[in-house]
């Protein structure tokens, strides 16, 4: 009897996972065909290469990012914003010199996964025929999308940081956002130069950086910075992201005593030792973040309270730049998704705007085939952006890339949790206060 | 040096009373129904989001709403045991894996579809700061966290020798046709084991968040922790637990802190392995 039973319920149980598997199938299927391209009448493919002056109506860019899974926060804001811009460009008359074409965003899941983000371009690629593809926020995502872009010939605009994606020879790669090690190296200059101006001296400085290949290049970026500017570095920790408990870490930091702390936090990682710091009593002059997101984000300040008051953070843009693009844009997206944009969606900003810039200045180099994907990248290469909504966006208001893609305008800006709230205190140029150091609560 | 040593002992004890909390609801339900349930961490991570959102919206300290989420958890133990592990105790462990990883996998997805990954935090929380005892800093929060864990573990401990259904569930978990025989309702023991673990969650659960926060990935780490502390506990009762989440805390600080914080989990299996090695039905074994 008991044994017919248990029989009886492996065969449910196995059924169950039959019916299970049947409905994500078809799921999967019954939503597919959803977004069928049949791509607009006139948009010819970027591979034709001859057509004599073509009529072009509209020119589709791609987007990939993780709208799914746990980095979809930044992937959504990220679509959100490009919703945003396109919406604006459109408004703005389109690309001029291509008869105001129009642009359309087609914007594919990389469902947080390496396989996934490619597959995403290869879809996108064969469904809509892109000219330009912006994606996917996670480096290794990013590289793996690239093998992709490079071989179909598609330009990639990454607004993903790390360092190698740049240093692999890819032809088609764009990056307009300052990569990581130059988020490393800001955060040190930005501690060393306050220091100075506030005739204090530092001369020890310990880093810690989540071990992720982001986390590492952006901490060689502080440390070789550190380095350069004849600092110790008396303590380098590196610590997987998802910790249970801060404190031996911190009980190090405390051991070795350094005059400032340079961090790259991950995400919750940076809350944790915030208020793991804050409750072992442990206070530097600073504590530097860099890397595009951690201390100065609104759901790190609400998560950590006060433990994060004074720290200070790295950022690929700066929603309080104060110019009249910049202000017009934060304030529609506040307005729209009732949010201050951050790092994923102010990358998206500039980015958009200058592929824009890019288009219309193929537009003018070569009208008759302004989407050939190498007259396009001639144009990318040929860019001087240093007005306009790329420029007003970008924090150094400057774009022009070297051949390996890298904009050698870029910078990074540095936030600071003052009373509660992310103020922009470094580049000096554009500060809205004074930054605070060493911040509250440190006794040498 | 020998500050840091005596620092990070302390930090790692304190810690290991923690993680023996987590591991003691894994451990009963293991010991009692010999099931194994894949989605206790992500009990864990869904008691500390309750715990997050009745702090927020009672604007109560996270501690104290130790006292609500226990009670909440229990009935969502046995509800979670009426839904699912009651059809699957006893029948093939294959069977018991997938649905307990089903479950896992869909309280994770669940998670992050309703609260995101923004990691969250308590916004009220009276356990903050930290007392010197010479050159060591204990963290007020940890301290009670580990004392909230003693005193549960002293409890189930009397709970489970002195009280009628606690020798029921002993009995239960000995010899579950003895105990039938005998007169025992086992399903009704069940259901009291996966409650009371559920229970135990809730008091963990209401303590981690007064130093960590949630987000919906958490369940991944302390699962993991449990596992072990309970496979390296043997069936041993709750004071091989204690022991166990004492080894693993301290050899994890002291990891940290003389080696190298990437290696910790590394560390903490090898250290499993080479137990199960020598021992292999765990320290604390009784069969």
């Amino acid at each position: 009897m008991r044994r017919r039973l248990a029989v009886g319920r492996v065969v449910l149980v196995g059924a169950l996972i039959v019916i299970i598997l049947i409905a994500v199938v078809a799921a999967f299927y019954l939503r597919k065909p959803a977004p069928t391209p049949a791509p607009t009448t006139a948009a010819p493919g970027p591979t034709e290469t001859q057509p004599p002056k073509p009529v072009i109506e509209e020119i589709v860019i791609g987007m990939v990012e993780p709208l799914s899974g746990t980095h979809a926060i930044f992937g959504i804001e990220a679509k959100q914003a490009a919703e945003l811009v396109i919406e604006d460009i459109n408004a703005r008359g389109g690309i001029q010199s291509l008869g105001g074409a129009k642009l359309k965003l087609v914007v594919a899941d990389s469902k947080d996964s390496i396989e996934g983000a490619k597959l995403a371009a290869e879809e996108l690629i064969s469904k809509h025929h892109p000219v330009v593809i912006i994606g996917a926020y996670i480096s290794r995502h990013t590289a793996a999308m690239a093998e992709v872009t490079e071989r179909e010939k598609v330009i990639l605009v990454a607004d993903a940081l790390v360092d190698f994606l740049s240093e692999r020879g890819w032809k088609y790669f764009f990056r307009a956002c300052p990569k990581t090690s130059i988020h490393g190296k800001t955060a040190m200059d930005f501690v060393y130069e306050t220091a100075k101006k506030k005739g204090i001296e530092i001369e020890t400085v310990a880093i810690i950086n989540e071990d992720s290949v982001f986390g590492r290049y952006t901490a060689l970026g502080a440390y070789h910075e550190a380095l350069t500017l004849g600092l110790t570095v008396v303590e380098h920790i590196e610590y997987p992201y998802d910790i249970a408990d801060a404190s031996p870490i911190v009980s190090k930091l405390i051991e070795a005593n350094p005059d400032v702390v340079i961090s790259v936090p991950y995400f919750s990682d940076g809350v944790l030792i915030a208020t793991t710091m804050e409750e072992m009593g442990f206070k530097p002059m600073i504590v530097a973040g860099a890397g595009g997101c951690g201390y100065c984000d609104p759901d790190s300040i609400a998560a950590a309270g006060s433990a994060v008051e004074g720290f200070t953070q790295t950022y690929s843009y700066n929603p309080f730049l104060d110019t009249p693009y910049n202000k017009e844009i934060v304030q529609k997206f506040q307005e729209r998704y009732g949010k201050l944009p951050t790092e994923a969606g102010g990358i998206i900003f500039y980015s958009l705007w200058t592929i824009k810039e890019a288009l219309e200045l193929a537009g003018q180099m070569f009208p008759d085939d302004p989407l050939n994907p190498d007259n396009l990248r001639q144009a990318f290469l040929a860019l001087d952006i240093t007005s306009g909504p790329a420029a007003e966006t970008y924090p150094s208001g400057h774009i022009k890339f070297n051949e390996n893609g890298d904009n050698i305008y870029a910078m990074a800006v540095v936030l600071q949790v003052q009373n509660g709230e992310p103020v922009l205190v470094y580049p000096f140029e554009y500060a809205q206060a004074e930054p605070i150091f060493p911040i509250p609560g440190y006794s040498p | 040096m020998l500050e840091l040593l005596l620092q990070n002992l302390v930090n790692g004890i304190l810690m290991g009373c923690v993680y023996a909390l987590v591991a003691l609801g894994l451990a009963l339900q293991f010991g009692v129904m010999d099931i194994i349930n894949f989605a206790h961490g992500e009990f864990v991570m869904i008691a500390m989001y309750l715990v997050y959102w009745i702090s927020l919206y009672l604007v109560i300290p996270g501690s104290v709403t130790s006292l609500i989420v226990a009670p909440i958890f229990f009935v969502f133990g046995l509800v979670v045991y009426k839904l699912v592990i009651d059809r699957i105790v006893g029948t093939y462990p294959l069977a018991q894996i997938a649905a307990t990883i089903g479950l896992m996998v869909l309280l994770r997805n669940l998670a992050l579809a309703a609260w995101r990954a923004q990691p969250r935090g308590l916004k009220y929380e009276v356990l903050r700061g930290s007392i010197s005892l010479g050159p060591v800093v204990v963290p007020i929060s940890r301290l009670t966290a580990a004392g909230v864990s003693i005193a549960t573990m002293l409890a189930l401990h009397w709970f489970l020798t002195k009280t009628r259904i606690g020798l029921a569930l002993r009995a239960t978990s000995d010899d579950m046709q003895a105990a039938a025989l005998l007169g025992i309702n086992v399903r009704k023991m069940f259901a009291v084991a996966f409650g009371l673990g559920c229970a135990i969650i809730g008091i963990a659960a209401a303590f981690i968040m007064t130093f960590q926060q949630v987000n919906p990935e958490a369940g991944l780490t302390w699962g993991l922790i449990s596992w072990i502390i309970v496979v390296m506990a043997g069936l041993g009762g709750v004071s091989g637990v204690l022991f166990s989440g004492l080894i693993l805390g301290v050899v994890e600080a002291l990891e940290i802190t003389f080696w190298d914080p990437r290696a910790s989990l590394a560390v903490m299996y090898s250290l499993f392995i080479l137990i199960l090695w020598v021992r292999p039905r765990g320290l604390f074994g009784r069969r």
